[in-house]
């Protein structure tokens, strides 16, 4: 069981990702914007963030980016309904650890969380 | 404006498959088979266009929104009647509403359905041309159609002409019924043919 920070702006990206996690007996704590993850991130010290991309105020590369400097060996997984190649290339250069596309699928997700906390890849192509 | 035989063969093809990406979004969202019509793509000079799409959408309607931008922008819209929305919200919300009104928490669940469905779609686009699309945070709107498109055109006081791509789609257990609407301008038109035709 690991504890694991859900980052997004939609209410039902969060439902339903918290559905799938707690299924598989994961603790899930939840924000819903940029500056309020990174207060949790400090506070919960999760194993794991799961963030979305296009949010309201802060955008997800650039929080991202900040999660990857306060702790560069923390596991971050995107999770976004913008599918595009060179998206994946970016989420994959600015330190992410996997991409899950919305919607979501409960197998893949747990797959690819399950892969991440493993400490693995998982090659988001 | 006029398109080639070519050019409208390839544009209505790479719009169905992005669109088609859509329709197996929404049916993972629904869990129903969702049917969609072939897309049909049009050049409208600017004034046009809002008696043009009159004809196929209903006024009374309630809009997802997000503006694309990169090598090719414009204006994505996700349109479902008012009826329809509150059956959408009610299948993703579990929740039965006596009212048949949209309150904040449906607003939520639709926004972000519109989100997943209009970058699956742009997405596909994006992937398919090999450009990088940006997208704005999506908007739910509630205006009538005529108000949403002269709002669009205020906003980009360029506009002369658009291309609109246009489908419609249904749920198979339910009366929900939507349409998806891209709207370019020429500059960002002309920039989709180039990729286009580099297509073969």
């Amino acid at each position: 069981m690991a504890k694991i920070l859900i980052v997004d702006d939609s209410k039902l990206s969060r439902r339903t990702m918290r559905r799938i996690l707690e299924s598989a007996a994961h603790e899930v704590v939840e924000a819903s914007e940029g500056m309020s993850a990174l207060e949790q991130y400090v506070v919960e010290q999760p194993d794991l963030v799961i963030m979305d991309l296009t949010m309201h105020g802060m955008h997800g590369l650039d929080l991202l980016a900040q999660l990857h400097s306060l702790n560069p060996m923390g596991r971050f997984i995107v999770a976004s309904a913008d599918i595009q190649r060179t998206t994946l290339v970016m989420v994959e250069g600015a330190g992410a650890s996997a991409f899950i596309p919305k919607p979501f699928m409960a197998d893949h997700v747990l797959n690819t969380v399950h892969s991440v906390l493993a400490g693995g890849q998982h090659d988001p192509h | 404006m006029i398109l080639t035989e070519q050019q409208s063969d390839s544009l209505t093809e790479l719009i169905n498959i992005a669109f088609s990406r859509t329709a197996a979004a929404l049916s993972d969202l629904t869990g129903q088979r969702v049917f969609m019509d072939m897309p049909e793509i049009a050049i409208y000079p600017i004034a046009d266009l809002v008696g043009a799409l009159e004809t196929v959408v209903p006024e009374e309607i309630t809009t997802v929104h997000q503006i694309f931008e990169g090598p090719v922008g414009g204006d994505a819209l996700l349109l479902l009647d008012y009826e329809g929305a509150v059956k959408l919200a009610e299948m993703l919300t579990d929740e039965h509403h006596a009212t048949h009104r949209l309150d904040a928490s449906d607003r939520e669940v639709l926004t972000e359905v519109g989100n997943i469905l209009l970058n699956a779609c742009l997405s596909m686009f994006g992937n398919i041309l090999e450009v990088h699309v940006s997208f704005s945070v999506p908007r739910l709107r509630l205006e009538a159609l005529s108000q949403l498109l002269e709002s669009l055109i205020i906003r980009k006081e360029g506009l002369r002409y658009a291309l609109v791509a246009h489908t419609a789609f249904r749920l198979h257990d339910s009366a929900v019924e939507g349409h998806l609407i891209i709207v370019l301008g020429v500059t960002a038109l002309d920039r989709l043919l180039q990729a286009v035709d580099t297509l073969g």
